[in-house]
């Protein structure tokens, strides 16, 4: 309910106009050589296909115009391998549960490999129903889904936009280059080959 | 001329009215068909009439062409049950005529006509009619109030400047073609009419409104601001300015003030 | 065939079918530049996709060929009309419109007289007809504008419709008076009805075009001309945010393209009209060939294209202008009208006549034209300036029935930050 001491008047709103302002014609002139000035500056657009913003992990990534933070992006999907070039889920189920739109969907299969004991053998995203928030990757405790810089995706049907591991696993190999995998901070698998294999978390907080 | 010519048209234009009378909307059967045909007729017959006697002129097709449109497009203001497309056919009523003045040379009529009512009164009209509803069910639009009264009276006026303009025997007036001459070649216009008259008669029409007929025109004018003055006078309302109770929350005030950006 | 062309009629015919192809592929790049001039205000790029059918090695001229796919779009469109509308009217309101601000090319003089066989005689005159009345038959044609846009709206049977016709029909009468107040000041300055015999007076008078002479009448002119197209900020009866579209709310395809081409054909014409009052016609000092003695084609030909670089530049101004400035509101804008423009006209028309009845417009030199104009113009201006000094403030944003600002209790008045005053 609104009482008596919630109205505010805003004095602004309440100034005499000044005679310029009641005549009118100074103040459209001003506006008139803004909008003219604009007209002569540097253009933001950027030309989608043949420019595109490059995206970089680190550096200068002051430009919006040119550069897209590709650590921070929410483009499409990956699923990520471990350095064994496995595929790094653990069927945990935890991005299903967290995912707002319901568009994951995995059957966990008993894991062939000694370092765990269930791997995906299904993972589908739909990547239609996606709504790109992020928060199956919040949810990853190995950090095995992840949400890349790629923007552009574009399908004929829709069953080519049901993402299954094969492609998103593709979708790791492609992106791989530019945003690398960053190490699991919870299981402490950091698999056999990595050689800049270091823990994630702060030293203080090791147990 | 034949004598019996001028009864023929006063039986035209009775035709005529007769043909309005019937077309005019009315609640219960309408009579419509018959009518607009019985005026249909009357139109006709009234050009055939003046095509046998007018004298052989440049641009005597338009004449007719646009005489017809005005007669017609005349009857559809009083005969069509829609207002909006009333105030249209007066528009065409209008053009049509000025498009006759201009073939009579007389320019500058014709686009003061168009400016004033074309542009100006039927712009109100038609801002006015707008607000009225589209079908048209409400008992005043569909019937015409004393049809045939108004229908008398009209026809009976036309009858009488029929008779003053033409040689017809209500009327003991100049001919047409004096009256042409006398606006012409009239004394008080002779000093400024014969070189303006070469280069078209607007110039000549503004010498002599500015010259010979200046109080008039000055009359009309004071006279529509006075009536400007007056239909403001009626029309402004005096509302009292209401106290506000409540002297801490004045008027216009009671809740948030909504800040306009 | 030189000797057909000497023939008025023929030739009026012949430059009516130029004029009308000119003058549609003008009004085709003017939507195009609309969208330009709107995006480098905004800083963006505007359309530059479209190019001719993938001719030339798929080169995009930089969206040249955007207006021929906005036609194709437009022609291709299902037409549509709504269900309770008044079909005949509904039909006939876009005709209207377009009709109305064609037939206004008629008595522009595009470029002077034509001399075609270079024997020393004139021939033709490069006009469509160069009537006794040629500047109040603008006036007329102006007037029966808002036909289709009042038609439009009510057989439409949309309410936001009504409303956008219901305020074109008030904004246009109100603007009809100084409108005809400014081109009073010119038939008194210069003593003629006939275009092209204003464009005559401008130029045999040193030079002096009105704008100079008489720069208030064309401000004045421009203003009520930008409410006489409906064009931003007078666009009240369209205006998108309120109205959704106004008038053309309910229409779509090929009809609501009509009433897209007449507004611009209409901003076109006035533009045109507005340089052959006010921005001397087809005449520019120091530029050879674009003299009164001049009438050779080639001649013509540049007086043309003088013309039609005065109308591009209004044009512009106008897409300018839209892009810059708020859309009135209502009340403003009848206040603008009334108490604003047709004072100022008034008394425009009055300096006009004491020029007149002391010869000024006639004399031979251009000092005394210079003088007396501007110097009437800043007592004008004065004037003006002096009375909305001295009327009561306006407040932004208030309604005028509400109470003055010193009823309100300090307590609740709160003062913007960078104003730092007490309380």
């Amino acid at each position: 309910m609104i009482t008596e001491d919630d109205i505010i008047i805003v004095d602004d709103m309440r100034r005499d106009m000044s005679l310029t302002e009641r005549f009118y014609l100074p103040q459209i002139a001003q506006g008139l050589s803004v909008t003219l000035r604009r007209m002569f500056t540097k253009r933001v657009t950027l030309q989608y296909p043949e420019m595109r913003r490059e995206p970089k992990l680190e550096g200068d990534l002051t430009d919006p115009h040119s550069q897209l933070n590709a650590s921070r992006y929410r483009g499409v999907h990956r699923l990520n391998r471990d350095p064994d070039g496995r595929v790094a889920c653990v069927a945990c189920f935890m991005c299903e549960t967290a995912c707002p739109a319901h568009c994951i969907h995995i059957d966990a299969a008993e894991s062939p490999w000694p370092d765990r004991e269930k791997y995906p053998a299904k993972f589908d995203i739909d990547e239609l129903r996606c709504i790109y928030c992020g928060m199956c990757e919040e949810a990853c405790p190995v950090d095995a889904i992840e949400l890349t810089y790629e923007y552009d995706l574009v399908g004929n049907t829709r069953n080519e936009m049901i993402f299954d591991k094969g492609k998103l696993l593709e979708v790791f190999d492609e992106t791989c280059q530019i945003k690398p995998r960053r190490n699991p901070r919870i299981t402490g698998y950091a698999g056999t080959g990595s050689p800049d294999h270091q823990p994630a978390r702060p030293t203080g907080e090791q147990h | 001329m034949n004598a019996s010519l001028p009864y023929l048209i006063y039986a035209l234009f009775a035709v005529g009215g007769a043909g309005i009378y019937l077309a005019l909307p009315r609640s219960g059967r309408s009579t419509a068909v018959p009518g607009s045909i019985l005026g249909l007729a009357a139109v006709g017959m009234f050009v055939a009439v003046v095509a046998k006697y007018a004298l052989p002129s440049e641009g005597a097709g338009f004449s007719y062409l646009f005489s017809a449109m005005a007669l017609i497009g005349a009857g559809r203001v009083v005969t069509h049950p829609k207002a909006v497309y009333c105030v249209l056919y007066f528009v065409l009523v209008i053009i049509s005529v000025s498009m006759l003045l201009v073939l009579q040379g007389a320019e500058f009529l014709a686009i003061a006509l168009i400016v004033v009512y074309a542009g100006a009164i039927l712009v109100t009209y038609a801002f006015v009619l707008m607000l009225s509803q589209q079908s048209a069910s409400v008992p005043g639009d569909v019937r015409s109030r004393e049809p045939f009264l108004a229908v008398l009276a009209g026809f009976f006026t036309m009858a009488c400047i029929a008779g003053q303009v033409g040689d017809l025997p209500l009327a003991a007036a100049p001919s047409s073609e004096q009256v042409i001459r006398l606006a012409q070649h009239g004394e008080a216009d002779q000093a400024v009419m014969p070189e303006m008259m070469v280069d078209g008669n607007t110039a000549a029409m503004g010498a002599a409104l500015m010259t010979k007929y200046v109080v008039t025109l000055e009359t009309t004018g004071v006279l529509l601001l006075v009536a400007l003055v007056g239909a403001m006078a009626v029309a402004k309302k005096r509302v009292p300015i209401e106290e506000s109770p409540d002297p801490e929350k004045p008027l216009g005030q009671v809740g948030r003030e909504a800040a306009p950006f | 065939m030189l000797d057909l062309l000497k023939n008025q009629l023929l030739f009026s015919g012949l430059l009516i079918a130029v004029l009308m192809g000119a003058i549609n592929l003008g009004v085709a790049y003017c939507t195009f530049y609309e969208r330009k001039i709107s995006a480098w205000i905004q800083n963006r790029e505007g359309p530059n996709r479209v190019g001719f059918f993938g001719l030339f090695w798929g080169f995009h001229f930089w969206g040249y060929g955007q207006p021929m796919a906005d036609g194709l779009k437009f022609l291709l469109k299902e037409e549509m009309i709504p269900d309770k509308a008044d079909k005949p009217l509904y039909v006939m309101a876009p005709a209207i419109s377009f009709i109305v601000s064609t037939i206004g090319i008629a008595v522009i003089p595009w470029g002077g007289y034509l001399d075609i066989d270079a024997d020393g005689i004139v021939d033709v005159a490069c006009q469509v007809a160069n009537p006794d009345i040629g500047l109040l038959y603008v006036l007329g044609v102006g007037s029966l504008g808002v036909y289709g846009v009042v038609l439009g709206a009510w057989a439409s049977n949309n309410k936001y419709s009504l409303f956008g016709g219901i305020r074109a029909a008030a904004q246009m009468l109100s603007y009809e008076i100084p409108l005809g107040l400014a081109i009073l000041v010119v038939v008194l300055s210069c003593g003629e009805v006939r275009l092209e015999n204003i464009v005559r007076a401008q130029i045999e008078g040193g030079g002096t075009w009105n704008v100079f002479v008489h720069p208030l009448a064309f401000f004045l002119l421009f203003v009520t001309q930008l409410a006489e197209t409906n064009r931003a900020p007078f666009d009240m009866a369209e205006s998108e945010q309120e109205l959704v579209g106004g008038f053309h709310t309910e229409y779509g395809a090929l009809k609501f393209a009509l009433f897209f081409l007449s507004e611009y054909t209409h901003m076109i014409i006035n533009s045109a009209f507005l340089c052959v009052l006010f921005l001397g016609g087809w005449h520019f000092p120091w530029i050879p060939g674009l003299g009164l003695e001049d009438t050779a084609w080639w001649a013509v030909l540049a007086k043309m294209a003088m013309l039609g670089t005065k109308i591009a530049g209004c044009v512009f101004v106008y897409m300018w202008i839209r892009w810059t400035l708020p859309r009135f509101r209502f009340d403003q804008l009848m206040r603008l009208a009334w108490k604003g423009l047709i004072p100022t006209g008034l008394g425009l028309v009055a300096l006009a006549v004491v020029m007149t009845y002391f010869g000024i417009p006639g004399s031979e030199s251009v000092w005394p034209k210079l003088i007396w104009g501007l110097g009437g113009n800043a007592a004008v201006l004065f004037m003006v300036v002096l009375v909305v000094g001295m009327s009561p403030a306006g407040v932004t944003g208030r309604q005028a029935n509400m109470p003055p600002i010193s009823l309100l209790s300090p307590a609740k008045r709160v003062p913007r930050a960078d104003q730092g005053t007490a309380n």
